[in-house]
């Protein structure tokens, strides 16, 4: 940590971390929002679909795996930034008593720890994407992830906009 | 023509030879499958429900100081000076670790024995606070004095007696079909619980 601090400062060092959390959260969420949208979507009945669709890549056992890294990075980089949160946004955000805001950050760590939960069997369910057998349940915990991913993102930003990056 | 049939039955008796191989390799890899699938599981379950408990008890495995940079083992709220303490690390690791133990363990048991515990486990989580929270309605409106079902163990008689009836009544059939809903149940659920206990930032 020394070493980072020396080359740039503690305030760049929050930025970069922050912008990378974002950076992450973008990706994770194209991706869990497409594989959501395509397991609710009902499946295409006629033959020839076309070339290059998305559908067999988003619904593949590599792309949960991306998913899951994705989500086990995205988790850790926001446990990182939660410190400066803690001591730099939070506080100030109770003195100007932005308490809607509080409460939907607090909320915000249950969501992205519920996901976590779900993780193993998520990854454990897309193990098969052909298979029937628990089709329904991987249908809902992925729709459950997308909620917790967007729900991190809209709250995160929030908190960003009260004391972040470009705020 | 004669060494070709007797090559073949050769092959034949070789393929043969192997079969009771194979199909143990087979059954081996189908419980080993099971065994992930109940890991998994009830990973997904049993976190839900020891982070939901860990949270509104207030059970860290360790407290972080951001302000002083320090880490103090368990519940350890410190001096004003120290700055604002940081449990929700410490709800999660412990989670975590008690989630795996008990996957761990859940995978030791035969998935009809397993269904029937999730029930039991399951139905005592919801009742518990639903319990609580009628006892403290019962508790404000009663004209007599109802202190008593304000202890958090009052409620915990008719859950506990709730879910055994649940575990116990439940058909393994409709054990097993309800066993991977739980991880939608439970997680929404604690979702639940801990979303109500943050009405106070709503509501100032």
């Amino acid at each position: 940590m020394d070493s980072i601090l020396s080359i740039i400062s503690v305030q760049t060092l929050w930025k970069i971390s922050l912008f990378l959390h974002f950076v992450v959260a973008v990706a994770l969420l194209a991706a869990i929002t497409l594989q959501a949208a395509l397991v609710l979507a009902p499946s295409p009945q006629v033959a020839g679909a076309p070339a290059g669709s998305l559908r067999p890549l988003l619904l593949a056992a590599p792309s949960a795996t991306l998913i899951v890294i994705l989500y086990l990075v995205q988790a850790l980089l926001g446990a990182w930034v939660y410190v400066k949160y803690r001591t730099y946004v939070r506080i100030p955000m109770e003195g100007l008593r932005h308490w809607w805001t509080v409460g939907a950050f607090e909320f915000k760590e249950h969501v992205i720890t519920m996901g976590l939960a779900l993780l193993p069997a998520y990854w454990y369910f897309w193990r098969d994407p052909a298979s029937q057998q628990h089709s329904t349940i991987r249908k809902w915990v992925t729709v459950f992830l997308a909620f917790s991913v967007w729900y991190g993102l809209a709250v995160g930003h929030v908190a960003n906009d009260f004391r972040g990056v470009g705020s | 023509m004669t060494q070709t049939l007797d090559m073949h039955g050769r092959v034949a008796e070789v393929a043969d030879y192997q079969a009771p191989k194979r199909a143990s390799a087979s059954q081996a890899a189908v419980g080993s499958e099971s065994k992930l699938a109940i890991f998994a599981i009830t990973f997904g379950i049993a976190f839900a429900i020891l982070y939901t408990l860990f949270e509104r008890w207030n059970w860290p495995l360790f407290t972080y100081h951001p302000a002083v940079n320090r880490l103090d083992l368990f519940k350890a709220p410190g001096v004003p000076e120290d700055g604002p303490p940081m449990f929700w690390y410490g709800w999660v690791v412990l989670s975590a670790i008690s989630a795996t133990v008990v996957s761990l363990i859940a995978t030791a048991f035969s998935p009809q024995a397993l269904q029937r515990i999730t029930v039991f486990l399951c139905v005592l989580a919801g009742l518990w606070p639903i319990f609580y929270a009628l006892a403290a309605v019962i508790d404000e409106q009663a004209s007599f004095n109802a202190e008593f079902l304000r202890s958090v163990w009052t409620p915990g008689v008719p859950a506990l007696a709730g879910a055994l009836a649940a575990a116990y009544l439940v058909s393994p059939a409709s054990a097993a079909r309800v066993w991977t809903g739980w991880l939608m149940i439970m997680p929404i659920g604690g979702l639940v619980i801990l979303g109500y206990s943050l009405k106070e930032y709503f509501l100032k």
